[in-house]
């Protein structure tokens, strides 16, 4: 008998017909085989898209290697940095175990979020991706599918990880002196460990799809559920500790003591940390053991991930297309009529486009959840800011705090109109026979989502930075000048994304994901940071050194420094006239290089 | 060669499929129509393993698909209504995956990749990625992977959708050939006169529920209509079901009113 092939047994089952002897059955592969197909297949198709990434978006891959690399050389230094102060000032017998829970918290976090990621895109490419309905009509073990997606969710979800946790794990080791064997070992302990939490995701992936399909509800009770467990553990963690004066002795011993959970012995990221921390002081054989308990346990998680694919996968990805609810029914919602009669004044095509996108981003939760959990993440943080007390340990905090939350404001909103409204034009492209039949103007199209973006930007935007000054008591001028700055950044952003969407559309992409992943996406990101940085550069800044107080009495930074006045005060000035009219320009010329190539696309 | 017994599929409360009994012996070429949602394509699912019956069984060559699909799959050649292809492959790389996984031998594959391509008129375009390749020409690869290791049963589902009149005559003669050589072919199809012209039985699902199970001309002498085309018996069948399925439904309605 072939290598490959093996003769099929099969139970007697009472069968409608005498079984036919086909050649074709004694050909079945063996696991081998498939394994050895399946990675013929992923090379094949690696191959032509490292091929044509190369030779297509060389900018976009030598933008994205030289961004990656800065973010990487920046965290080297500054974990260089951190381990460097904690070895000068936290007492030798202390300092190891400072790290030690610092790594154990670091692990344990990363553990469970590799776990819901490998799950969550494990979910995406098992059940939902239309080459597995395919693979599975093929005469291959459903667990070999499995692993074929199983190996991309793992890469996909630890390579941010891989990106943000090497840079800290090389700084311990130069900043230790630790021996050769330390980054050897470094990068086997990384790609180990990431198979536990994996495979953990992947195996309660299969169980929830395979129990849970068909009971939407109980699906939904159970995350709810979750959410607020995590939630309730979380103010159990740390109330004592803020009740105590933060930063102060107490604060970290009521925090150290609730984080030695973190050190468990049974846990996969302790023995990774201290695996690790082994290694970096130069205990070979110890952290050769954890090596070893490590590889072990990612080899039998992944091997518990494979026996519970081949025994349930199929029957679960049966389940979960098989998913059934009453039809959906839409009415007008109370927010439809509301956003109708707010936008009384605006050209009736402009209103009717208006409300089209904003039925379409009420109705896909993806954009919806994303928004309310990242603004409302932030509205949380900003309604307890005054929890932080750290004027007691420095004046200027307020200060800069507030210039540190309208730039993460900015920055948010520069991601939410590169994922959602830089894809707009280009989704619009493939349902432009509707569009383009009507006798709307092309211009008027891409007003209506300017407004849209504007709008849907200015609201949350505008009254979060109103609320983060508000609790941290900025002076009226700083206020006014952030309201101008605010207003400025949504203008510039929406009219930069959605002119820059029309200029560069991708037409033959239907995930906005990977358009806003493209060239044009990665763009209007590069240029949204640019726009931040001139905006807070020219508008916020001057305002702060000149209307800030930086000393305990409430001193400007131009009251300590006379000599400085004169320079502040015309920078100042010229910033709070230039930032409108910078903000306006990065709408308006997008927006018109925008209309002139959209009047010429020819769907 | 296919064998349905009592096969039901319900998706909560709604019976897609209903209690189908089907034999579609070897050299038959059976022309599963009905109107759109009536079940043709979840039946189809479910004998090529994508779903499975709520109750019944569904055998192929004898093999149970639910606990036996890998023997079953190495006995079908399946080309979906909605066919996926590696967009970044090349079609002679796709080729060569699908022969692997059918367990063919190098020789093997080269033989039936040459021999299917040139029947598809895809020979010159085997070295091209998929992703440039046109509507047509992906339906005529999906067909010519269906076909690699020469399967005894064939399911094919809406097979002329994009496909040129010079390919819809080329799958037609292939469909026929096949039937005629001894292979088994379930083919779902809206086009009723291609059915007509070439299917040997005829079975007419309507709302979950085989309706009418047989050859044209036994349609024909049931509906009492010797001259109608298969497009008009089509209608008047489903018409009827129609009027009776209303008709039930409102003396279901009007019967707890005390009308008569």
């Amino acid at each position: 008998m072939h290598a490959n092939e093996q003769a099929l047994s099969v139970t007697a089952i009472d069968v409608a017909e005498p079984r036919a002897v086909f050649e074709g059955i004694e050909k079945l592969l063996t696991p081998e085989g498939e394994a050895k197909a399946f990675w013929r297949l992923r090379w094949w198709s690696m191959r032509t898209v490292i091929r044509q990434t190369l030779v297509r978006t060389g900018f976009q891959l030598s933008i994205v290697v030289f961004l990656s690399s800065i973010l990487w050389v920046g965290l080297f230094f500054l974990f260089a940095d951190g381990f460097l102060f904690l070895k000068n000032t936290v007492p030798a017998d202390l300092h190891m175990d400072v790290i030690e829970v610092m790594y154990g918290v670091f692990f344990v976090t990363l553990m469970v979020m590799l776990a819901f990621s490998t799950g969550i895109i494990l979910y995406g490419s098992l059940f939902r991706a239309p080459d597995v309905a395919w693979m599975l009509t093929l005469p291959v073990r459903p667990e070999r599918v499995f692993l074929f997606k199983y190996q991309e969710a793992v890469a996909l979800s630890s390579w941010a990880f891989l990106l943000l946790g090497s840079p800290m794990l090389l700084a311990f080791g130069v900043v230790e002196e630790s021996p050769w064997f330390y980054f050897v070992m470094m990068p086997l302990f990384l790609i180990f460990f990431t198979h536990i939490p994996g495979a953990l995701g992947g195996i309660i992936c299969l169980g929830l799809v395979y129990r849970l399909a068909r009971r939407p509800k109980v699906a939904l009770m159970i995350g709810v559920g979750a959410l607020l467990a995590a939630i309730f553990g979380m103010v159990w963690l740390f109330k004592d500790a803020l009740a105590q004066q933060t930063l102060a002795p107490e604060w970290f011993q009521q925090i150290f003591s609730r984080l030695q959970f973190t050190q468990h012995r049974l846990l996969p990221s302790w023995w990774l940390s201290g695996g690790l921390l082994e290694a970096g002081l130069g205990n070979g054989q110890e952290s050769l053991m954890f090596l070893c308990l490590i590889a072990a346990n990612a080899l039998f998680f992944r091997q518990l991930a494979v026996w519970t694919a081949a025994a349930i996968f199929r029957g679960a990805y049966a389940r979960s297309q098989a998913r059934s609810g009453p039809t959906r029914r839409v009415r007008t919602s109370w927010l439809d009529k509301t956003l109708w009669s707010l936008s009384g004044f605006l050209p009736g095509q402009v209103r009717i486009l208006l409300l089209k996108d904003f039925r379409l981003f009420r109705r896909d939760p993806v954009q919806w959840t994303q928004f309310l959990i990242f603004f409302g993440l932030l509205l949380l943080y900003f309604l307890n800011i005054r929890r932080f007390t750290y004027e007691t340990y420095y004046q200027g905090w307020v200060n800069m705090v507030s210039l540190l939350n309208l730039t993460v404001v900015a920055l948010l909103l520069a991601t939410f109109t590169t994922r959602f409204i830089f894809p707009m034009i280009s989704l619009e492209g493939r349902n432009f026979w509707i569009l383009g039949l009507l006798p709307v103007r092309r211009e008027t199209i891409l007003w209506s989502k300017f407004l849209f973006a504007s709008l849907g930007a200015l609201l949350p935007c505008c009254g979060l930075i109103l609320l983060s000054d508000g609790m941290l008591g900025v002076s009226p001028g700083i206020i006014a000048s952030h309201q101008l700055t605010c207003v400025s950044l949504c203008l510039g952003l929406s009219g930069l994304a959605v002119g820059l969407g029309a200029t560069i559309p991708s037409f033959r992409e239907q995930s906005p994901a990977k358009i806003a992943a493209g060239f044009g996406g990665t763009l209007n990101l590069i240029l949204s940071t640019v726009l931040i940085v001139i905006l807070l550069v020219l508008g916020a800044l001057p305002t702060h050194l000149l209307l800030g107080s930086w000393t305990p009495g409430g001193s400007s930074l131009v009251e300590l420094h006379p000599q400085l006045g004169p320079f502040i005060r015309s920078w100042w000035l010229l910033g709070q006239l230039a930032t409108p009219v910078v903000g306006l320009a990065f709408a308006g010329i997008p927006l018109s290089t925008g209309i002139y190539a959209f009047r010429r696309i020819e769907f | 060669m296919i064998s349905l017994k009592g096969v039901t599929r319900e998706f909560g409360t709604n019976v897609a499929v209903d209690s189908l009994d089907l034999e579609i012996p070897r050299g038959e070429l059976f022309a599963f129509l009905g109107p759109n949602g009536a079940g043709k394509t979840t039946t189809i699912k479910m004998m090529v393993g994508l779903l499975r019956p709520t109750k019944g069984s569904i055998f192929i060559g004898g093999y149970d698909v639910t606990t036996q699909f890998r023997a079953c799959a190495q006995l079908i050649g399946y080309v979906p209504d909605q066919p996926f292809l590696y967009e970044k492959l090349s079609g002679l790389e796709f080729l060569q995956f699908v022969a692997e996984i059918r367990g063919m031998s190098r020789e093997q594959a080269d033989r039936a990749i040459a021999e299917q391509t040139e029947r598809f008129g895809l020979s010159g375009f085997l070295k091209d990625l998929m992703e440039t390749y046109s509507h047509g020409m992906r339906q005529r690869m999906v067909f010519a992977a269906a076909l690699l290791h020469d399967p005894p049963v064939l399911i094919v589902d809406e097979p002329m959708v994009g496909l040129d009149p010079r390919s819809t005559r080329l799958v037609k003669d292939l469909l026929r050939q096949r039937a005629d050589r001894g292979g088994c072919i379930f083919m779902s199809i809206h086009t009723l006169s291609i059915a007509e012209e070439i299917a040997d039985r005829i079975g007419i699902i309507h709302r979950g529920k085989l309706v009418f199970l047989g050859t044209l001309e036994q349609l024909r002498r049931e509906l009492a209509a010797a001259e109608s085309s298969l497009e008009a018996l089509f209608l008047q069948l489903t018409m009827e079901e129609e009027a009776a399925l209303a008709g039930s439904a409102n003396a279901a309605q009007s019967g707890p009113k005390g009308h008569p």
